[in-house]
């Protein structure tokens, strides 16, 4: 029943299990891998982790509803900071505590920033969520309270604790824990997206007017996936100052901000993977350049930017996924 | 009873007063037409109907209930449904996925977050049986841009119905359509159930006169003539303005 669904709902498209054979080499990989590997590779795949969960939660905004937000680093440094204040000011670095406090400070600024933001679109909505940012940024700077003393930012952090006797992280089971995470908001956001609301999104996307004209609140539906996509940033915020060791204002500002958007674009805007593929090249473009080049990486990043616009517009992900169907590969929709 | 009220509705766009004064009931489940000729006011009184725009003076009151001040969405919660004169269909959405957002909008359950759109039956059993009926179910993986025109406007006009509105907003209807088309709209229109109360907006003076009971003209935003069909024909304001070409040529055969 479900897969006939599907294929009503996408298309007279078969649905076949080797369609989901890349997903599960994927997996197995992400699963696999890090036990090979050596604990600053198993950071930098953490780090691919959390910058995927950062571009994926963002993209509910960028790409399903089509507004270019250049401030989202607001939610996840929002998120980070929470973890830092609470190792600073009160000693504790755990987990149960630093989740759901980032989850929340970074909700809740969303919840603000959107009421400011929402007022406008387009270019004036990249320019408004870019003051706002940029707004947190010179606060974090500015206020010493969420400065370790004399010194820009919070430093000293470590992994996580769980208050289990015996049970330490290493980079190890962080990666695993990340992973789990990950995982599991990249279902949250699957659901999301395939529901209801998230297809009202993409029709706010294609035609506000007409949306209003069915009957659906528009500002309402913009309002709760603006806070929803804060929420998932500030989750990869806590996940990034836990394994980062510090946090500083640049994680609230422009330069961050700009990661997501660029993951989401390389990878393919308004799908649920495009960003996370996008995430994986950037994080292994940033690797080897850092390694060969230090200086040129900015560089790079601009050539991929300008090589994924002109050959493949729509992300490499929906460029693979046409490629492979022209191969006379059984693959999905475009859209998964 | 009166589906739709209209008390004193004026817009100003600038110095421009794009609707004026204008006032007029309709009664329910009645077919008026609306016409005058470009830059009448027509589609702006639309506009004002539907709340996309808010009226700089007047009233409108809906089942008796003054929707003025509503936004958009609760007035089509309402029970209005539109078609607009510009197609406004989701073009980068499959017909299919047209169809369920439309038939969601008015259900409670819009907002769910965590059940897959197909996974509620009951909507998607109506979308089946929607697509079915406007001979559109074989095509409903494609995308709505890659339809003709006729197709499209065909589409529009029956997921406007099926939204079960009370009152139904037809913009230009027979735009850009060929004879057949139009007459298949004309089929659909008359084939509605008699509660319906339907505003059409159209150049188009056959289907007008097939399927108004009442028609009413603009010009300048202001109304200068509501009657019956035949009273319409013979009025001669109307005649004047909107079909002065006629009466010029009138007067050249009789010089």
């Amino acid at each position: 029943m479900v897969a006939s669904d599907r294929e009503v709902v996408r298309g007279p498209e078969q649905v076949k299990w080797i369609q989901f054979a890349p997903y599960f080499a994927v997996a197995t990989i992400l699963v696999v891998l890090p036990l090979f590997l050596s604990s600053y590779t198993q950071g930098v795949m953490t780090r691919f982790l959390v910058f995927a969960l950062f571009s994926a939660g963002y993209n509910l905004v960028f790409g399903y509803l089509g507004l270019p937000s250049l401030g989202h680093a607001a939610y996840f440094g929002a998120g980070g900071y929470a973890v830092a204040v609470l190792k600073l000011h009160y000693g504790t670095d755990l987990f149960w505590l630093g989740v759901p406090l980032g989850i929340l400070t970074a909700t809740l600024i969303a919840a603000l920033f959107g009421l400011i933001a929402l007022r406008v679109s387009g270019l004036y909505f990249l320019l408004v969520t870019f003051a706002l940012g940029q707004l947190l940024f010179s606060v974090a700077w500015n206020v010493k309270w969420l400065n370790s003393p004399g010194m820009q930012g919070i430093a000293g952090l470590s992994f996580p604790s769980f208050g289990i006797p015996g049970l330490t992280v290493n980079s190890t089971s962080y990666y695993y824990l990340v992973l789990l995470i990950t995982a599991f908001c990249i279902l949250a956001l699957h659901r999301i997206v395939c529901s209801p609301f998230g297809h009202a999104l993409v029709g706010i996307r294609e035609g506000e007017d007409r949306m209003r004209a069915l009957g659906y609140n528009t500002w309402l539906y913009k309002y709760i996936a603006f806070i929803i996509s804060g929420a998932f940033s500030g989750v990869a915020g806590v996940l990034f100052a836990y394994y980062n060791y510090m946090i500083d204002p640049n994680h609230l500002g422009v330069g961050t901000s700009f990661l997501p958007m660029c993951m989401a674009i390389i990878g393919g805007m308004g799908t649920l993977l495009g960003p996370v593929l996008g995430a994986a090249v950037i994080i292994s473009v940033e690797l080897v350049a850092s390694i060969v080049t230090p200086d040129r990486w900015p560089l790079i990043l601009g050539g991929i930017f300008v090589l994924t616009i002109m050959f493949a517009r729509q992300g490499i992900g929906v460029y693979l996924v046409e490629l492979s169907k022209r191969a006379g590969y059984p693959y999905g929709s475009t859209k998964g | 009873m009166e589906a739709l009220k209209v008390d004193g509705l004026s817009i100003n766009f600038g110095g421009v007063k794009a609707v004026n004064d204008v006032s007029f009931s309709v009664e329910v489940g009645e077919r008026l037409a609306i016409i005058g000729p470009n830059g009448a006011g027509k589609t702006t009184l639309f506009n004002l109907i539907n709340g996309q725009l808010s009226p700089t003076r007047g009233q409108i009151f809906f089942f008796g209930e003054d929707v003025s001040d509503l936004p958009t969405h609760q007035r089509a919660q309402l029970g209005q449904a539109r078609s607009f004169q510009i197609i406004s269909l989701l073009q980068n959405l499959t017909v299919l996925e047209n169809t369920l957002l439309t038939l969601h909008g008015t259900k409670p359950h819009r907002f769910k977050m965590f059940r897959q759109i197909q996974d509620f039956r009951d909507v998607f059993e109506k979308a089946v049986y929607e697509l079915k009926r406007v001979g559109l179910w074989e095509k409903r993986g494609d995308l709505v841009k890659n339809l003709s025109y006729g197709e499209q406007r065909r589409l529009e006009i029956h997921l406007g119905l099926s939204m079960e509105p009370k009152l139904l907003l037809l913009d230009e209807p027979s735009a850009g359509s060929t004879k057949e088309e139009s007459a298949d709209i004309i089929g659909i229109i008359k084939n509605l159930e008699s509660d319906i109360t339907v505003l059409i907006v159209d150049h188009d003076m056959e289907m007008v006169f097939e399927l108004a009971e009442r028609i009413m003209v603009l010009h300048y935003g202001e109304v200068i003539a509501d009657g019956t069909p035949d009273e319409i024909q013979i009025d001669q304001r109307v005649r004047e303005i909107y079909m002065g070409v006629e009466e010029s040529t009138d007067h050249v055969g009789a010089c």
